[in-house]
């Protein structure tokens, strides 16, 4: 097995997953088996690629053009441990964004041999014993006895001597890649009417949502491509207030958005918006449906939950800051002004 | 609530009615009952003789500043509230107050308040929530700016459960009136005073318009302020017509009324 490890420093411990996520999805292209290590470092099964990438430098290339993202260290060895060392090593030229170092098959203890000790993920006591018994390179702990060593220092030092000597059973854990539907109509002719955008829009999302509700599934987000007649493609990405499988709900929601976006300035005005040849529908971030339980004896309740759909709508058609509630906070406090607090609907903390 | 056993239906109808518990009770062979929306006052929900504001109709509150129309509105949204129902303030105005709401009884929770840029924006906003047959009472506080389009919100009413109730200017109002269902004059008459508190007004209401009733129904609501509602419930055999408040002594507060 050959394994790439990447490195980004400037993600790690970053809060916001989504640029992160973006990423992973992105090294999916390169291979079936990505694993994320922790949030800026992911490790690549790369076994196999060469004869459509080349070189594993050429192949530790195309990742990082893939991820599109710098600055990155990036390193190839047999196992999991040999590549994250090797990109742990690997030193970027003067002025690159990117360094790779590649540890050949087959040759993980010869090149860990004369590297110092302290590279070992081990505690601070165990170095400290290392070096009371003079050991200073990976080499010489790999070189006693297994029986001496496991005497010496137990389970962990028989672990660091297998990782001194190039040697790490540990699989690969692909992370399960996110599941997305899409599906797309063609118009031929081109539409030109909304009536038919509409009709191919609900069928669409009909056809996607019976697929998900037989799995007990619903979509968090939807996506809209309308393929444009000499022009480009117009998207609009919909995050639903909540997972629900109403597809009249869906496709209403898009169309709110759609007409919203072709009325903005940036994309022109309907007048002269050209003909469609063909709509994509695409349902991702799949989870059970929304189940909530709603406050007994408040009779609005149920009405209320029926009018947050309504208000996504208008959101989406008249932009932010027009839908509000109120709380009143602060009662006793002595300016009025004070006293109440709006907020913003869909904005709500917590 | 007990009622006299040997009295007969209608009449039983009509003390129903007049205490405001019309709903429910099915109506007579040949009785035409409009759907409505309490006020939040008996008096003008039987001087408007539909039980309250009918719904899927316009009701203009004509009234000068500080004669009770926002006071009002308070009352029906907290009203329509405490049936179940949901309510909406379109505040174009930007004057919403939702201190003074909540102790007028006002549920904020169940209150969507909705702030347009334009006056046109605040037509459109109400066409929209009026479509979703999800609302009960929705009020329209409009400023001097506004421009709306009256025929547009006439052409979704009738098909809607939903009341508005318009709050504006003298020159809008005006605009309206062909399309409105309903008017209702408001005419402060007197202050109500605990003490040396102002805690409210006295205002007769004269309904001056009605698409499906007689006109002329009259009623004088007292409208509290703030915790005007409790201050009601504790004090409601105090009221002294026309008695200058300074001469309450101050350890036996009382309500008191002063002329306007």
């Amino acid at each position: 097995m050959r394994v790439l490890a990447l490195v980004w420093p400037t993600l790690r411990g970053l809060e916001d997953a989504a640029p992160w996520e973006a990423l992973l999805d992105r090294l999916d292209d390169l291979s079936p088996r990505v694993e994320a290590l922790e949030t800026g470092v992911a490790l690549v099964d790369v076994t196999g690629l060469e004869p459509t990438h080349g070189s594993e430098r050429r192949v530790a290339a195309r990742a990082v053009a893939l991820a599109g993202m710098d600055p990155v260290r990036a390193g190839i060895g047999d196992n999991r441990w040999l590549a994250s060392l090797a990109a742990r090593l690997a030193v970027p030229d003067r002025d690159a964004r990117a360094a790779c170092r590649i540890l050949p098959a087959g040759e993980g203890r010869a090149t860990l041999a004369p590297l110092p000790i302290g590279l070992l993920p081990a505690e601070l006591a165990t170095r400290d014993r290392f070096s009371l018994f003079g050991l200073t390179t990976m080499g010489q702990l790999a070189g006693l006895p297994r029986s001496a060593v496991s005497a010496q220092f137990g389970a962990e030092g028989e672990r660091l001597q297998a990782l001194a000597r190039g040697e790490d059973p540990r699989p690969l854990t692909p992370r399960p890649r996110p599941e997305r539907l899409a599906t797309t109509a063609r118009f031929e002719p081109p539409a030109a009417g909304t009536t038919e955008i509409t009709l191919a829009l609900r069928r669409a999302a009909t056809a996607l949502t019976d697929r998900l509700e037989g799995r007990y599934l619903a979509p968090g987000r939807a996506i809209l491509t309308l393929l444009r007649d000499a022009a480009p493609p117009l998207s609009v990405v919909l995050s639903l207030p909540e997972s629900s499988t109403d597809p009249d709900w869906i496709a209403r929601l898009l169309l709110a958005r759609l007409e919203a976006s072709v009325r903005s300035p940036d994309t022109g005005t309907d007048e002269d918006e050209p003909a469609i040849t063909a709509l994509t529908l695409v349902l991702d971030r799949l989870a059970p449906p929304a189940a909530r339980q709603l406050p007994a004896f408040e009779p609005q309740t149920g009405r209320w939950e029926e009018l947050r759909w309504s208000m996504e709508r208008v959101a989406a058609r008249f932009g932010p800051g027009r839908l509000w509630r109120a709380t009143v906070d602060r009662p006793a406090a002595a300016r009025p002004e004070l006293q109440a607090r709006l907020v913003e609907i869909g904005h709500e903390p917590g | 609530m007990t009622l006299p056993a040997a009295q007969p239906l209608p009449e039983v109808l009509d003390a129903l009615r007049e205490r405001g518990l019309r709903r429910g009770v099915a109506p007579l062979p040949g009785e035409v009952v409009i759907p409505a929306v309490p006020t939040g006052h008996a008096a003008l929900d039987a001087a408007l003789a539909t039980g309250g504001w009918p719904r899927g109709a316009l009701a203009v509150l004509d009234a000068a500043p500080g004669h009770g129309a926002t006071s009002l509105a308070h009352d029906s949204v907290a009203a329509a509230q405490a049936a179940g129902g949901l309510a909406a303030w379109v505040d174009l105005s930007g004057t919403f107050d939702a201190a003074l709401a909540a102790r007028r009884g006002v549920r904020l929770e169940w209150l969507l308040l909705i702030r347009p840029a334009d006056g046109a924006e605040a037509i459109e906003l109400a066409a929209w929530l009026i479509r979703s047959h999800l609302l009960d009472v929705l009020v329209l506080d409009l400023d001097g700016s506004a421009v709306p389009r009256w025929d547009r919100l006439a052409a979704l009413l009738p098909r809607s459960d939903a009341t508005v109730l318009l709050l504006a200017p003298p020159a809008l109002r005006q605009a309206a009136g062909r399309v409105a269902g309903v008017r209702v004059q408001l005419e402060r008459r007197a202050w109500l005073a605990v003490g040396r508190d102002l805690v409210g007004l006295r205002t007769a209401a004269s309904v001056t318009r009605h698409r499906w009733a007689l006109a002329g129904g009259t009623a004088e609501l007292d409208l509290y302020f703030g915790e005007g509602r409790r201050i009601d419930a504790l004090l409601p055999a105090l009221a002294v017509p026309q008695a200058p408040a300074l001469e309450q002594p101050e350890e036996l507060p009382a309500l008191t009324v002063l002329s306007a």
